[in-house]
């Protein structure tokens, strides 16, 4: 009865875990070259979609995403690069649209500072059970 | 000794306390992006223009004067609401304002200017969307402040109210004098 239940359990999150992989790309929008179509997809999975904002342009539906998309396959197919992508992107938008942000002077702080409290509280921890010894 | 170790964490949760106190008392809106255009010149684009079938060269409209630029749509509900004020701006101000029509029918627009007032010097047609991507457009209504050197001083996201209005003039002047 247990290995059932666990059975379904697993079952509905494989389910739920392929379809959310599929993301919101349309057949239309789709490349055929397979190595161009998987350049867009890696690209717009790390582009956040602006209306949505906590959602890729990869998984999005707003209309802005779709075009994003589009604009994406359009520059890969004319030859352009991924960086040069990545730049006509942030030209536009800013370093927002990035999911990952990139490492610069100005997220210096936000790369670093969660390192830097780590280390902080290793310290204490570590004097703290120093002293009480 | 042991206190002054158990005293570095309590300070930095303070700091970081003060800091999200401050976040919250100071006037923002934590969901607007700063445009990444400002300061920028305004990128050179042709199409088709929305009146007499002629040409919308961008060159040819900006670099003389300060302009409006006011990306609508006859479909959004907000831009109908502000569009009083950007009548405001052209018939009380006087100032010169270019409208892009984003992913509208051209008829429809037409009409819909005809119902409630043209204050657009010349309207910019943007069927699929191109031009806004370049603006960095991702919620219509957005209106940018564009002095005479073509370039690009302020965005505004959303419908301009009578708050946001007073906001614009005081921009408007001080870009004037600049």
């Amino acid at each position: 009865m247990i290995k059932n239940k666990f059975f379904i359990i697993f079952s509905i999150f494989l389910f739920q875990t392929f379809f959310t992989s599929i993301g919101s790309v349309e057949p239309d929008e789709i490349l055929k070259n397979d190595a161009q179509e998987l350049r867009a997809r890696n690209i717009s999975k790390n582009i956040r979609c602006m209306i949505c904002q906590n959602q890729s342009i990869d998984e999005s539906e707003a209309p802005l995403a779709k075009d994003l998309r589009i604009l994406i396959r359009n520059k890969i197919r004319n030859g352009k690069t991924d960086k040069e992508i990545y730049v006509f992107l942030t030209d536009r938008y800013g370093d927002f649209i990035l999911l990952k942000p990139s490492f610069k002077l100005n997220t210096f702080a936000l790369w670093l500072l969660p390192v830097f409290f780590l280390l902080i509280g290793l310290y204490v921890i570590f004097r703290q059970n120093k002293l009480s010894k | 000794m042991k206190n002054y170790f158990l005293k570095i964490p309590f300070v930095f949760f303070s700091i970081i306390l003060l800091i999200f106190f401050y976040l919250l008392i100071i006037e923002r809106d934590p969901k607007e992006i700063p445009s990444a255009l400002l300061n920028k010149k305004v990128q050179k684009f042709e199409t088709k223009s929305l009146f007499n079938n002629q040409k919308f060269v961008s060159s040819q409209e900006f670099g003389e004067s300060v302009v409006l630029v006011n990306f609508f749509a006859t479909w959004c509900k907000p831009c109908r609401d502000e569009h009083k004020y950007i009548k405001k701006f052209s018939e009380e101000k006087n100032l010169k304002i270019i409208g892009i029509n984003y992913k509208d029918s051209p008829e429809k627009a037409i009409e819909w200017l005809k119902e409630i007032g043209n204050p657009y010097s010349n309207v910019a047609i943007d069927r699929k969307g191109k031009i806004a991507i370049d603006w960095g457009v991702y919620g219509i209504p957005e209106t940018f402040i564009v002095d005479s050197k073509s370039t690009i001083k302020f965005r505004y996201v959303g419908p301009i109210t009578s708050k946001v209005y007073k906001k614009f003039n005081l921009l408007i002047k001080e870009i004037k004098n600049d």
